[in-house]
């Protein structure tokens, strides 16, 4: 078996043997990313009303659900319709700093049972626990940190306080966003992507970032679309007019 | 459908494809509705070409400098806490595997859907050392099940009828159901769900490798990759060399034309970026993460006639396109890859003597480049093909023996003219319905499964003759 300096080395002789090719280049990162970042969130400050058009209009397209909240306050009332609908009894959420609003309160008190995760809760002990929790929980609230228009899709970073599991196990995923996390392109999400990994020790707690655009789905049986084969089979969108409490500000 | 292996030559293989009457309609139309949603999706999508031609050129610019961005990839995994495993062959990939699942004490892995662990035989090689692999790509299931191999790159049971999965899910969840796609996809929600929570292991291909970030990236629909690298405590991930890109910047060029080729979707339902474990501060995925880089002939052709072979993203849309796969379907090929891209794939990783026939399954009417978002010259490599397993006297020897004499007529216009004045006269008793079948002797097998029109009553050099 090759070491890695024997593998690169045949793969190095090659590269060199190789008739110069078309002359081509990969795409141009931004230089300094994090002024990019900032020049990408200054532009939807002011195209946001488009950009939140233009992804319901593509969310609904691939089957998400939306709704629109005038305030925070009225967000829980929002996810307890969700669950009056589904008849659900148990709910799983994003810690509420990570989030940006305690879910616990007001659907503990209408009779959901509800489960979190905080972002110093780690460890086999909880992970264990946390597992059987999102598994049979019947609705999973995440916050959003990227919401793109243009395929109407929602970008999760995981990391301490946000399982990756939330968006996933349960049957019903609820994700809750304000204007401050649309963007319009995957050319944007791009530069947010080159800033979030220019110092990811500051940025990132998490491995993993999900693009989610709509439901779980396959096709697999004589090309009939089922929904829900192992992720959610509904996904709901809670744009919320005022701002979030979140995390990191913005 | 019973799946005729490799013993079988690739015309039989090819007749028994097009006797199979489901075989036939399901391939109509499953093609047709995949070529549908692709041209639907690049339609409302102006930007599409651009961006093909961008995708293209990134492939081309990390290949001119691919050794850079593996040792980069390889860096910034580590860097994470994750281990990188080099695989010259295919046996050294499926060893790597083993070796850790031996040392790991894993009995059972859960897999998402990966061409590159089809390619490399990791299931046989799993059961074999005692380890259950469970495909959890709902058509890779049903496969699975049924003891067969995938028919197409991104739908892999479009051979199966709704009432053989009722079968064979019926079989896995001890109790009869309905042959009806929605209840069978929920029986095999909760037959799957138990195996990702109780799996040691987590085995991913990979859609890209981000050599920047050191990233993977898994494109899935169901969630079934999000599973694997979520529940289980060991995540491997299986990639060819060829999958690495080196920036986001770049990843999300790719993004935008993919799923647009695979499905006509935007976006598949996930695309999901992993960099390596579980990270400090997270509660959830898993304690190590390993990365197994195959080579298995890929690197010979950095320098070779199959270069631009390397850029394939795996989208199945030449498949879907080409007049050859349309009416044999996947099984037909005998390999891991089937289709335009798949010839050429495979002649890279099992050498010219695997494509000796499949060479010639190709109309070369260019459909498969039409619709590559890499522009993949296919039909201009399997020319190439053809010539060098020609060369290698790797063809029959009858048919090397009828191609030689052609040619002598090509170069000659004094022969051409004869052989067309005598094949006039000669042709008679074999043309039936204005079309020349079953011809004797050296042309017997080419015409056994192919008709050709007959010489003219007057040929064109002829009659341009009497014109001039």
């Amino acid at each position: 078996m090759a070491t890695r300096a024997e593998f690169l080395r045949r793969i190095r002789t090659e590269v060199g043997k190789a008739a110069p090719g078309f002359a081509a280049t990969t795409a141009a990162r931004p230089e300094r990313p994090a002024e990019a970042a900032e020049a990408v969130w200054r532009q939807m400050a002011e195209r946001w009303p488009e950009a939140l058009e233009r992804f319901q209009h593509e969310f609904e397209r691939v089957a998400g659900v939306f709704h629109r909240a005038r305030s925070v306050a009225d967000v829980p009332g929002v996810i307890l319709a969700i669950a009056r609908a589904k008849s659900a009894r148990s709910v799983v959420t994003w810690g509420a700093a990570s989030l940006g609003l305690d879910l616990a309160p007001s659907l503990g008190s209408a009779g959901l049972d509800v489960a979190s995760i905080a972002p110093g809760d780690v460890g086999d002990g909880v992970r264990t626990r946390h597992r059987g929790e999102a598994a049979s929980a019947d609705i999973g609230v995440t916050g959003v940190d990227i919401a793109l228009a243009e395929t109407g899709t929602m970008i999760l970073v995981s990391g301490a306080g946000r399982p990756r599991s939330t968006s996933l196990l349960p049957p019903t995923h609820v994700a809750v966003f304000d204007r401050r996390r649309l963007v319009e392109s995957l050319e944007q999400v791009g530069v947010l992507l080159e800033a979030l990994h220019a110092d990811p020790a500051r940025t990132m707690s998490g491995a993993v970032i999900n693009f989610i655009t709509g439901p779980s789905r396959t096709a697999d049986i004589e090309l009939t679309l089922t929904r829900g084969v192992h992720g959610p089979k509904e996904v709901h969108a809670v744009f919320v007019e005022e701002p979030l409490g979140r995390e990191g500000g913005r | 459908m019973s799946e005729p292996g490799l013993a079988t030559p690739f015309p039989d293989r090819a007749s028994a494809a097009l006797r199979d009457r489901f075989l036939q309609e399901a391939l109509g139309i499953a093609t047709t509705k995949f070529i549908g949603l692709r041209r639907e999706a690049f339609g409302e999508f102006p930007a599409g070409d651009a961006l093909r031609d961008q995708a293209r050129a990134i492939k081309e610019a990390t290949l001119q400098h691919l050794d850079v961005h593996l040792d980069r990839l390889a860096d910034n995994v580590e860097r994470l806490g994750g281990r990188v495993h080099w695989a010259d062959t295919a046996e050294d990939a499926r060893e790597i595997v083993l070796r850790l699942c031996r040392d790991k004490g894993v009995r059972m892995a859960v897999k998402s859907k990966s061409m590159a662990t089809e390619e490399i035989d990791l299931n046989e090689a799993l059961e074999a050392a005692g380890v259950t692999p469970v495909e959890t790509d709902l058509g890779e299931y049903i496969i699975q099940l049924a003891h067969e191999r995938p028919s197409h790159i991104i739908a892999p049971a479009i051979h199966k009828t709704k009432g053989q999965v009722a079968e064979l899910i019926s079989a896995a969840a001890a109790r009869p159901l309905a042959a009806d796609p929605e209840v069978l996809t929920a029986a095999a929600r909760v037959l799957l769900r138990e195996k990702f929570l109780q799996a040691d292991m987590g085995i991913t291909g990979a859609n890209f490798a981000v050599a920047e970030t050191g990233t993977v990236v898994l494109v899935t629909n169901e969630g079934n990759g999000r599973m694997v690298t979520t529940l289980p405590r060991i995540h491997v991930a299986v990639m060819g060399i060829e999958k690495v890109i080196p920036s986001m910047t770049d990843l999300m060029v790719f993004l935008a034309i993919l799923a647009r080729s695979a499905t006509g979707q935007k976006l598949s339902s996930y695309t999901t970026l992993v960099r390596g474990p579980r990270q400090p501060g997270e509660l959830e995925g898993p304690d190590e993460f390993h990365l197994v880089l195959i080579d298995s002939g890929r690197s010979k052709q950095i320098a070779g006639p199959l270069r631009e072979a390397l850029y394939c993203l795996r989208c199945g849309a030449c498949l879907n396109v080409c007049p050859v796969y349309r009416q044999i379907g996947g099984h037909a090929y005998g390999y891991t890859y089937p289709g335009p891209i798949g010839i050429l794939l495979t002649a890279m990783l099992k050498g010219d003597h695997a494509v000796k026939d499949l060479a010639h399954a190709s109309s070369l009417c260019g459909a498969c480049k039409d619709v590559c978002p890499v522009r993949i010259d296919i039909p201009k490599m399997l020319v190439e093909l053809r010539e060098h397993v020609d060369r290698a006297r790797i063809a029959p020897a009858s048919e090397r023996h009828v191609f030689r004499l052609f040619r002598r007529l090509l170069q000659s216009p004094a022969a051409f003219a004869l052989a067309a004045r005598a094949g006039r006269i000669a042709q008679r008793p074999f043309v039936r319905n204005g079309r020349l079948r079953r011809l004797p002797l050296l042309f017997g097998r080419w015409t056994a499964t192919r008709d050709l029109p007959p010489i003219a009553a007057r040929t064109f050099r002829e009659r341009w003759k009497d014109l001039a």
